[in-house]
């Protein structure tokens, strides 16, 4: 006879009310994949449950006992609470999408949904928005004065208070009056390897971030 | 007594580090022979190393070993009533298996003879 069959009135609302939780906190993740999430804890759980209750020798595929609440309950205890399983499920998730794209969109699409889980992730977001948007000014000035020779680049000019500001400008509109080009043509090379090298930095930090806080999830037993 | 027991503390701390370090590698060892599904390898680790972990932590790492494409995961019906999920070894998570059990092993034994004085209560 089936392990379901058997299974006791007060068994299955303990499985469906703990499945159910860690469901609303699998947002994010796809459906498809949510739903084998669910099914497979599913299954764990009640293999788990009769399992604690078998007669010694047998295995848990050849168990077909009545899974009680207590062994239910002892079955959920062992997975942690759906939020804290929902956590490494989504973390995981976000860093295996690291790993196989290192793309920066991909990277703050990721960002945004650890953002939406944890502090940890909000600080890693903004920092990364930051070296992404610096990164992203440098290039795209270097590429500006390219087609903008005369007014685009890195420039010092006076605010009109007595102080001066320094500001990157892509060349739309004429030069500030009384200001100076930084860097003049050396923008270009410079922009590139600074841009491209904050880029990267970004990505690499970040990810490191990732790691470090999912090894942080990591529970061993005993 | 407060500097013991923070030693303690410090060695425990590091020991669980030590364990989730090779908690990958492990995993994927246990696949080497065949597929397996979650409690499976959890009973195997259990059995075969130290390395007794949550349950809550072995099912997102299987995910996310399937999401970098080195296990590949199957549905099977059970005798129990109910499919269970089998994970097995894809042809890119062989040869990566084979190559950080080389690296372990090489870690291992090099770490082994540093190590050899202190066995020999030098």
């Amino acid at each position: 006879m089936a392990m379901s069959d058997d299974m006791s009135g007060d068994a299955q609302p303990r499985i469906e009310t703990y499945l159910s939780r860690l469901r609303q906190r699998l947002r994010g993740v796809n459906d498809r994949d949510a739903r084998e999430i669910v099914e497979e804890l599913r299954s764990h759980i009640m293999d788990k449950a009769a399992a604690s209750g078998k007669a010694s020798g047998e295995s848990a595929g050849e168990v077909h006992g009545e899974l009680t609440p207590a062994a239910i309950d002892a079955a959920l205890a062992g997975l942690g609470s759906p939020e804290e399983l929902a956590s490494q499920y989504i973390t995981d998730d976000l860093l295996a999408q690291a790993e196989v794209s290192r793309w920066p969109l991909r990277i703050l699409k990721s960002l945004f949904r650890w953002a939406s889980l944890s502090v940890a992730g909000f600080f890693v977001l903004i920092g990364s928005i930051g070296g992404y948007f610096f990164g992203t000014v440098f290039i795209l000035v270097a590429v500006a004065k390219l087609f903008h020779p005369r007014t685009a680049g890195l420039w010092v000019f006076p605010n009109g208070g007595g102080d001066f500001e320094m500001s990157f400008r892509l060349g739309f509109g004429s030069a500030p009056a009384g200001g100076r080009d930084l860097l003049g043509c050396w923008i270009i090379p410079i922009g590139w390897l600074v841009g491209c090298g904050l880029v990267m930095l970004t990505t690499y930090i970040t990810v490191r971030f990732m790691r470090q806080y999912r090894k942080s999830l990591v529970l061993p037993q005993g | 007594m407060r500097d013991d027991g923070r030693d303690l503390e410090t060695a425990d701390k590091w020991e669980v580090q030590l364990r989730k370090g090779c908690l990958e590698l492990a995993i994927l060892a246990a696949l080497w022979d065949g597929k397996l599904y979650g409690l499976e390898v959890l009973r195997r680790l259990e059995s075969d190393s130290d390395l007794i972990v949550s349950e809550g932590t072995v099912y997102p790492l299987l995910s996310r070993l399937k999401a970098l494409g080195l296990v590949q995961s199957e549905w099977v019906e059970s005798d129990a009533g109910h499919p269970r999920k089998y994970y097995a070894l894809t042809s890119a998570g062989r040869p990566r298996v084979r190559q950080m059990a080389g690296m372990w092993t090489r870690f291992s034994s090099s770490m082994s003879r540093l190590l050899a004085p202190l066995a020999k209560g030098k």
